[in-house]
């Protein structure tokens, strides 16, 4: 027989043989064949002998998905886009944006307008303490106007993406390897924020997740009335550039070394100047804390000019102006502008230096519509152990019935074989696209043995009807007809599953493509092979 | 030891009406029970967490199951102990609320620790309005899956008669689980609701089988039959076994999205096995020997 006959008869075979090497070697060949080592943090030590990836439910690590909250008044009109070449009015935003701030008390950070791709301005409040009556008559002060009606619960997809973006620097400047962060799509348009760490426990992510992160450095100064106020004089985006924490240089507490973004220092110099914190002011704050915040209690007489270093509208630090002094009168310091932020402790310093590097989140996350998951890694490894005894229990249930049904190893063999290699198929893939492997994984792999084993006995008895096969061409017939049926029953099931794969029903949606993914692989490379199997042990050929 | 075998049944003893009879029967009888629940509880089936809202803990401790019911401010649901290999002192904790971190923290301060374990292995909560959410979508992943396959089984046969009594006891394999739900007192979860669309695939499967035996095949009808069902029968039980295996360890092992899988499945099996032998068959009888020259 020469090469290409017999490729030509045994391709199905061949097929099934190439699939479950590729398999395998997709399993364990360190790396993976897809060595794309750079997606995934340095996980050589682990201690899994296999490339698959597993998922929170069996691998242990916290969950939480979350809305935002906020409502948004789309494609408003604001005037601030020119129709002809679509150049954006920033100040007519910003404007706008004050407004909203005024008119509705809002805190640093609830409120924004902004532009997105099509040139389309949106506004959008975030806190749940403004109705759409009330947001609606603020963005009429501004001269925009909105009907009530259509502004909308939840935030805009950029604020979405933001979000997003802003948990994941968090997550990854806390030192959290493996983390992420995704938005996930409900029914009627609601978005939830999801967020995974695999070493924290649901309070800690929780606080991470709430703190939004407005930094803000305020200049306390007298007002000339014989009593004190405050201004905000720097912002979390003004700042660009920020150096580990360190212990302070003089007395108690800790500083952030930061770079002031080039735009906003010389604003900055001309506030300090002008305020006297580079003259009268040098040296002149004596509020302290008690490592938490700042103890305010002072007479009015005793004038202090403090530079306040403000978390989520808590005051953690104040300090004097230092050395910076001299080069700000002068004129100097916007050239080369470091400035220093202070903290009492040093845990203080690494959250406020972690804030000011991942930025504030631009809203606020609702946890009283929250759903977590937390699992203990050892709890994780128990249920790999359980998955793996109730897969081969269910396994050898199957071939147990297998055999009793037919008496003949023959059959009932290659059976068990074939639709073992559908799983090794599957794992092997899984591997190769790293599917986190969870509970529902498992769940689809021990329903894709059912209806792969329901296939064969289709195939075996429809070959075996009435009697001996002796000629290729009665055997093509049956197999043709068995097929029919396993292709009716194929597309039923994918039909029956699809809902899950696309709608988003949390674990379900694992177990659902991995039925699918099965089914596929069933009808279009292992049951044919069986077929053929099944044909050569019968005929004799 | 003995071998299984697929029994042979003289359906010519009995008329279509008698055969359709006990399946319709139970399918009333299902029903019935949904409708009572629903009267009386305002869901047809109970709702387990993931549409409800609430909180689950799993905890390792050495205090006893009472302790743990004592240990909250607020009475669990439910306790229930996992029982497998290696594994002792662990419970399932459900309950209503939702407030997960003093959940937690009165497991931490009232329950014992067992060795260096962490004494909460597992939590987890759904709000309502999440669950609520989740409810939707999961009603309508089901409608749409029945839909879909409703088409593609008049798409296959394209006749009415055979193409109904596929949808009708699909249908019926979805409600028949769905009552012993109700009466046995299993809350609808995620997994129970990706077995129910599971059999839709599978009862699909045998239901196919025997309409494609019966009305492309030629030969006599009671030949048809008994060989589709030789090869039908055998499908469905090895499933049913395999099902039962996979819910009742899963169930012991505390991995509870796998045993309510398993178990919902082998009850939709056990009814597949009736409605397509007996009402789908006897449509088909019907439509075999009447309904065509009609």
């Amino acid at each position: 027989m020469g090469p290409i006959s017999f490729v030509k008869e045994y391709w199905r075979i061949l097929l099934l043989v190439g699939f479950v090497s590729g398999a395998l070697l997709a399993l364990f060949i360190p790396g993976g064949i897809m060595a794309d080592d750079s997606l995934v943090e340095d996980e050589s030590v682990d201690d899994n002998p296999t490339n698959l990836e597993y998922g929170l439910g069996l691998d242990g690590g916290t969950r939480i998905s979350a809305p935002v909250i906020g409502m948004t008044a789309e494609d408003i009109d604001a005037g601030a886009v020119d129709d002809e070449d679509g150049t954006v009015d920033r100040e007519r935003l910003t404007e706008i944006e004050n407004t909203l701030y005024d008119e509705l008390d809002l805190d640093t950070g609830n409120a924004s307008v902004s532009v997105d791709d099509d040139g389309n301005v949106h506004a959008e409040v975030f806190t749940h303490e403004v109705t759409e009556e009330e947001f609606a008559a603020a963005l009429a002060e501004a001269d925009v106007e909105v009907d009530p009606d259509d502004i909308r619960d939840g935030v805009s997809a950029q604020t979405r993406d933001q979000i997003v973006e802003t948990i994941q620097s968090q997550i990854n400047a806390a030192g959290l390897s493996g983390g992420d962060a995704y938005e996930s799509a409900r029914l009627g348009g609601d978005y939830y924020i999801v967020t995974e760490v695999p070493d924290m426990d649901p309070d800690e992510l929780r606080e991470l997740l709430s703190e939004r992160g407005v930094v803000e450095v305020r200049a306390y100064h007298p007002d000339g009335n014989g009593s004190h106020t405050n201004e905000t004089v720097l912002e979390g985006e003004d700042i660009v550039q920020v150096d580990p924490p360190e212990p302070a240089e003089r007395g108690t507490g800790y500083s952030v070394p930061v770079q002031v973004d080039s735009n906003a220092a010389p604003h900055f110099q001309e506030r300090m100047n002008e305020l006297g914190f580079t003259s009268e002011g040098i040296g002149q704050c004596s509020l302290r804390g008690d490592g938490e915040t700042i103890n305010f209690d002072h007479a009015d007489t005793d004038e202090q000019y403090c530079l306040l270093t403000v978390v989520d509208g808590e005051v953690v630090d104040a300090h004097s102006m230092g050395d910076l002094a001299d080069g700000m009168s002068a004129g100097t310091w916007a050239n080369d502008p470091s400035f220093v932020m202070g903290a009492q402790s040093q845990q203080q310093a690494q959250t406020l230096s972690v804030n000011l590097q991942a930025g504030a989140l631009p809203a606020p996350l609702d946890f009283g519509q929250e759903q977590t998951l937390s699992l203990s890694p050892a709890l994780a490894d128990q249920f790999k152990l359980y998955s793996l005894i109730i897969g081969t229990l269910s396994v050898l249930t199957v071939s147990g019935m297998v055999f009793l049904r037919y008496r003949d190893v023959r059959v009932a063999a290659p059976m068990v074989v074939t639709a073992m290699a559908e799983v090794l198929i599957l794992l092997g893939f899984a591997a190769l696209i790293r599917m986190p492997l969870d509970l529902s994984h498992v769940a689809g792999f021990i329903a894709v043995v059912g209806t792969g084993v329901d296939d064969l006995i289709i195939i075996a008895d429809e070959v075996m009807d009435d009697g001996e096969v002796n000629s290729q061409k009665v055997f093509e017939s049956r197999f043709r007809k068995a097929f029919w049926i396993i292709g009716a029953a194929a597309a039923t099931t994918i039909i029956a599953m699809s809902p899950l794969a696309v709608l988003s029903l949390g674990d379900l949606r694992g177990f659902a493509i991995i039925t699918i993914l099965g089914v596929l692989i069933g009808v279009l490379i292992t049951r044919p092979a069986y077929g053929d199997i099944l044909q050569r042990l019968l005929t004799d050929k | 030891m003995g071998y299984f075998d697929v029994p042979e049944i003289n359906y010519t003893r009995y008329s279509n009406r008698q055969l359709a009879a006990v399946p319709l029967a139970v399918l009333a009888v299902a029903l019935l029970v949904l409708t009572g629940s629903f009267l009386v509880t305002g869901t047809p089936v109970q709702l387990g967490m993931d549409f409800a809202g609430g909180s689950e803990l799993t905890v390792q401790t050495t205090s006893s199951e009472d302790e743990i019911a004592n240990a909250f401010d607020e009475e669990p649901e439910s306790v229930q102990a996992v029982t497998a290999p290696d594994t002792e002192n662990q419970y399932i904790v459900q309950f209503t609320s939702t407030d997960l971190s003093a959940l937690s923290e009165q497991a931490e301060t009232n329950l014992e620790q067992d060795g260096d374990n962490d004494i909460v292995q597992l939590e987890s909560t759904v709000s309502e309005s999440f669950g609520a959410q989740t409810q939707q979508t999961a009603l309508l992943g089901i409608a749409a899956a029945f839909l879909g396959m409703s088409v593609l089984a008049f798409l296959l046969f394209r006749t009415f008669v055979p193409s109904i009594a596929i949808v009708v006891s699909a249908f019926s394999d979805i409600v028949i689980p769905l009552a012993f739900m109700a009466v046995a007192g299993i809350s609808l979860s995620l997994g129970t609701v990706a077995a129910l669309l599971m059999l839709i695939g599978y009862s699909v499967d045998s239901d196919i089988l025997l309409n494609n035996h019966i009305l492309r095949r030629q030969g006599d009808f009671y030949e048809s039959t008994t060989r589709a069902m030789e090869t039908g029968v055998t499908m469905t039980v090895t499933s049913m076994s395999a099902m039962l295996v996979m819910g009742v360890t899963a169930w012991l092992f505390g991995v509870e999205l796998l045993a309510s899988i398993g178990i919902i499945l082998f009850v939709g099996l056990a009814a597949d096995l009736m409605n397509t032998y007996m009402l789908n068959l006897s449509l088909l009888r019907w439509y075999k020997f009447h309904g065509v020259r009609s």
